[in-house]
């Protein structure tokens, strides 16, 4: 394992939604997945086109922007790309990296066997979800 | 009148959340689900309060109402609850029993419990609420 590796390891090891894996679990989580950066301004998903993966947040923010109005802002810890892997539909936001962000990136096929192999992480994966849709419930367009 | 094991699991192999299951899983559903009637008007759950189970309807209905707003109705097969188990925070909605309605309620750390033994179940509910946040996306957009 070489030091970039390690350095993945140690901040998956401080998220939630890795919070149940021992290090050895998150070592093999920190190689199946592949390191990205993205600057300020970029557009990472697309609402209304096909998306591409799975997105973890390493470090830096990211804007959900519906229709051009920014609903939610994710950080460290928080992911994206999911629904519409799971549910095979197009994004339903833009996700645009607010400063230089740092993910980690899990393709689109790839996504569903990762979660079967760890269902506690697609538990924490359900609570963030739950706590989502009772935010959205609060919104107002 | 009380329900036997096997219409519990008959009913319970119904709910689509359900459908992934094998009989051994609904069998255990069964046994760990428990009736309660609710005379028409009574509360099932209570918007605000932190969720103590999910509930399937057996038989009955009962209205959703979030405030003054009804938001919809549920009818035998529909279940509800399961968010507010999951993430432990208040209720988001009131369910009020239409007429005289059976449930079968599952307690919260049942419903846990099965989570953990049956992935199946859990990717079942996570796709359920995947669904049910693109949609309310969706509805605030249009």
């Amino acid at each position: 394992m070489n030091d970039s590796d390690r350095d993945i390891v140690d901040i998956l090891a401080g998220l939630t939604l890795f919070g149940d894996l021992n290090r050895p679990q998150l070592e093999a989580v920190a190689h199946t997945f592949d390191e990205e950066w993205f600057s300020e301004g970029q557009r990472i998903l697309r609402q209304g086109f096909t998306g591409t993966g799975f997105f973890v947040i390493l470090e830096g923010e990211a804007a959900v922007r519906i229709d051009g109005v920014d609903r939610a802002t994710l950080g460290k810890g928080d992911f994206f790309g999911e629904i519409s892997i799971l549910l095979g539909e197009p994004p339903v936001a833009d996700i645009v990296a607010l400063r230089p962000l740092r993910c980690l990136v899990l393709g689109g096929p790839d996504t569903e066997p990762f979660l079967n192999s760890y269902p506690r992480v697609m538990y924490r994966m359900l609570q963030a979800q739950a706590r989502r849709l009772r935010n959205a419930s609060q919104w107002r367009s | 009148m009380a329900l036997s094991r096997q219409e519990k699991a008959r009913l319970l192999g119904g709910v689509d959340l359900f459908l992934a299951l094998g009989p051994r899983a609904l069998a255990t559903i069964a046994r760990r689900a428990t009736e309660v009637e609710f005379p028409a008007g009574r509360y099932i759950a209570r918007q605000g309060e932190v969720g103590s189970g999910v509930f399937v309807i057996a038989r009955g209905s009962a209205r959703v109402v979030r405030g003054d707003e009804e938001l919809t109705v549920f009818g035998p097969g529909d279940f509800f609850g399961e968010l507010s188990v999951i993430d432990r925070a208040p209720r988001v909605a009131s369910v009020v029993a239409a007429e005289p309605t059976l449930c079968l309620a599952i307690a919260a750390w049942d419903f846990l419990a099965l989570l953990d033994e049956n992935p199946k179940l859990m990717k079942a509910v996570l796709l359920e609420v995947v669904a049910r946040l693109r949609a309310t996306i969706e509805h605030i957009r249009h």
